[in-house]
């Protein structure tokens, strides 16, 4: 009997095989955890990470999760791009003290980490990198609690806004360090020096170049949202793919994209706003399990101290920032603190960004990475909480929207 | 009963209400930050004042009481550049018109004051569904008789503020077809509707006692009607008008009420009778649904006749009292617009024929109530 229709062993798996089973793992796990521990389910997902990761059943090796980037690149880029599309200059230009709060929110957040890790003894550009790592708040926490809870208000716009800025401000802080870990691994100064520029003029130029050809399309398709929607995600992926191909910022230039088509449309070609809706929870989920795979609890013992410190004083650095200017750029008296909590969220943009660095520079891999990874596991974990409780806090999630 | 003790208010003066609409910048449908910019406005000394209303989407501004037209519209343009102002701070636009185009009246909140979550409790979705921008114009009455009479008489002119104010073509998303929409969203309550026919401010108070005692009413403010006296202000408050798309239009439509008003308690040109009330549902639905391009029924004059036209003719009778006030060019002007038979509607329906997009419409109707002027 011919039994060579039957597949050999052992099965080989294929990539829906993962794509599907991440989905379902962080759907069970994100719904579980919502109805028997009444936690959102953004740390379900997360958990089912965890499970699946090295750390849990090692269902997901090393070797799988470098398979999966794209995925992540793919969900965090529509994120970053959907974040790019909130950072409304003209509301910053029109409110000097909000661009001050915006400003300082971030650069009091990178000194004080910075500060801190440099007591703890890390070197310079370690800790510097550490410092714009943890500056940026989770653009996918925040879009989701702030989406799920049908928030709206004055909090939601400025925790939005307040995390675009400083996640440009990561990316920007991050490439302008290459230069210095370079230096330190002694390659020539001309490479060093090259580097962020190509980076930086490059990333920007394929996200122009993207913005440019998605505007001449949404004003030849016409204001039809359906049809925009899928030259959004057209144009979304392939940025994705040039600029992989280019060796460039996926981030960078996402974030290029996002925020010239929100701030250059000045013919409005393009319908505002452009949710994602049901596609958009997919790649969140994938995002989000693949996040909690990556995360690393070995600091959390070795390193508690650092750890701790870390998380504290990032929230210090933010908190301080928004009390002293948030007032007079608009924020009613309370709301100062809770925006500083609901900008407390990392997750997947800072577990890219510390496995990018420390492709670059082992030693960043060798000491700071189990240290951030750990504040990504606690964070990652609690950031959907706080965000929620801010939100619901301050009166702008929707009252009879459920919990997360 | 002391609230309803007749004030007189100074001869013929004016003052206006307009609902405006707080548009989130980044999407163009309503926010719901009328607190936080009402916060913010409260620290600036402003003429008149800027209240709450029923929904969160929604502030509404209050101009003092005027006797001359240039002086209120000035004072308007003062209040709008504030609100601007202190929104934009905010990132919210500000914008007029009857309703906002497209947004879902599930999504709005109601502002958390008792008497805003009463109105929740007892009409239900009617309340988040009456978050429509209306304006409303108060003239000063000398003695409660004669509120009495001027609102029997200016029924018969609803129509016209209807047409000249109508803002409201599109509701929901969708073009409704009508000029305004917004009387739409008033008609359903239990209270809306006109005054009843009554003689004297001593019949209307011995009805007023009736409802209460009935436990209808608790207030003069839980009738809805298209024009209500207002014992403690000493006025009559036409309440049909959408809320133009500028200030300059809101100012035009109060120095036309006043000189109605005037040449009505001057010349006694009507006296009042049922017979307003037999066509006015008519005359009503006629201005709502095409504006100046409808047919009303003149009651005392037994004809049908073009709402324009019967406009035109109308402030042509109020002119000479429109002079004494300082008036007569405001009364030009809106007569010039019906000439060319211009309203907000139409512009709105023209802007969404360019764009094909009501974000766009929002958009540009925001910038048209910003500018100066």
């Amino acid at each position: 009997m011919d039994l060579s229709f039957l597949p050999s062993l052992p099965i080989a798996l294929s990539q829906p095989v993962l794509f599907g089973a991440l989905l379902a793992a962080g759907l069970i796990g994100g719904e579980a955890l919502r109805r028997y521990a009444g936690l959102p389910r953004i740390t379900g997902y997360v958990l089912a990470g965890v499970a699946l990761g090295p750390h849990g059943t090692g269902l997901l090796d090393a070797e799988t999760l470098a398979k999966a980037r794209v995925l992540i690149d793919l969900s965090l880029g529509l994120v970053v791009f959907e974040l790019g599309f909130r950072l409304d200059l003209a509301w910053l230009r029109r409110n000097r003290w909000l661009f001050v709060t915006a400003v300082a929110e971030s650069a009091f957040c990178f000194a004080a980490i910075f500060a801190a890790l440099t007591r703890f003894g890390y070197s310079g550009v370690l800790a510097a990198c550490a410092a714009a790592i943890g500056t940026a708040t989770e653009p996918a926490v925040v879009l989701l609690v702030a989406h799920e809870l049908r928030a709206e208000g004055q909090i939601t716009a400025r925790m939005l806004l307040f995390t675009a800025v400083n996640t440009v401000f990561a990316y920007l802080a991050l490439t302008l360090l290459l230069p210095f870990l370079h230096l330190e691994r002694s390659l020539d100064w001309a490479a060093a020096l090259l580097q962020p520029l190509y980076l930086l003029a490059g990333s920007s130029l394929v996200g122009a170049a993207a913005c440019a050809l998605m505007l001449r399309l949404a004003a030849w398709l016409g204001k039809r949202e359906d049809r925009q929607f899928v030259l959004l995600v057209a144009l979304v992926v392939l940025t994705i793919g040039v600029a992989r191909s280019l060796n460039l910022s996926v981030g960078v230039a996402l974030l290029a994209l996002g925020m010239l088509a929100r701030n250059f449309d000045a013919r409005h070609a393009l319908l505002l706003p452009l949710r994602f809706g049901y596609g958009e929870q997919l790649f969140f989920v994938i995002l989000f399990v693949l996040t909690g795979a990556s995360l690393e609890f070995g600091a959390l013992a070795a390193a508690a101290l650092t750890v701790l410190a870390f998380i504290v004083v990032r929230f210090l650095g933010k908190a301080l920032a928004i009390l002293l200017f948030g007032y007079p750029s608009g924020i009613r008296p309370g709301g100062a603190g809770l925006l500083s909590i609901a900008l407390l969220p990392m997750a997947g943009l800072a577990v890219v960004m510390v496995n990018d660095t420390a492709a670059l520079y082992p030693a960043f891999g060798r000491h700071l990475a189990p240290v951030l990874l750990a504040a990504v596991a606690l964070l990652g974990l609690l950031g959907p909480l706080a965000t929620q409780f801010a939100l619901r806090r301050a009166g702008e999630a929707h009252p009879e929207a459920p919990d997360v | 009963m002391s609230e309803m003790q007749f004030t007189p208010a100074p001869g013929l003066s004016v003052g206006v209400e307009l609902e405006l609409q707080l548009v989130r910048a980044h999407d163009l449908d309503l926010g719901r930050d009328a607190q936080d910019l009402l916060a913010r406005l409260a620290k600036r000394r402003l003429p008149g004042a800027v209240k709450p209303e029923i929904t969160e989407s929604m502030v509404e501004l209050n101009s003092s009481v005027h006797a001359r037209y240039d002086a209120l519209r000035a004072e308007l343009a003062t209040l709008r550049d504030a609100v601007v102002k202190e929104a934009g701070v905010l990132n919210l636009r500000v914008a007029g018109g009857g309703a906002h185009p497209f947004h879902n009246w599930a999504d709005r909140r109601v502002y958390p004051t008792e008497r805003f979550r009463a109105i929740l409790e007892r009409y239900g979705y009617l309340a988040k569904q009456f978050t429509v921008f209306g304006q409303h114009i108060h003239v000063g009455c000398p003695s409660g008789d004669d509120a009495v009479y001027l609102v029997h008489v200016l029924t018969r002119y609803v129509p016209h503020f209807i047409a000249l104010s109508a803002a409201s073509p599109f509701y929901q998303g969708e073009d409704t077809s009508f000029q305004s929409s917004r009387l739409n969203a008033v008609n359903a309550f239990p209270l809306a509707g006109h005054m009843p026919f009554v003689r004297d401010w001593a019949e209307f108070l011995d009805y007023f006692g009736k409802m209460r005692g009935y436990g209808i009413v608790a207030s003069m403010k839980d009738f809805y009607w298209d024009i209500r006296p207002k014992p403690e202000y000493g006025t009559v408050e036409i309440r049909v008008c959408d809320t133009p798309l500028t200030v300059a239009r809101a100012a035009l439509l109060a120095a036309y009420a006043q000189a109605l008003a005037a040449y009505c308690l001057a010349e006694r040109p009507h006296a009042p009778s049922r017979a307003i009330y037999r066509v006015n549902a008519f005359n009503r639905f006629e201005a709502c649904r095409f504006g100046l391009r409808g047919e009303l029924v003149d009651p005392f004059k037994d004809r049908r006749k073009r709402i324009g036209e019967d406009i035109l003719d109308a402030i042509a009778a109020a002119m000479p009292h429109a002079e004494r006030m300082g008036g007569a060019a405001a009364l030009g002007e809106l007569a010039a617009d019906v000439r060319r038979g211009y309203s907000d509607a139409d512009w709105l329906r023209a802007r969404y024929a360019a764009s094909g997009s009501l974000r766009d419409v929002v958009r540009e109707s925001s910038e048209l109530w910003a500018a100066p002027g």
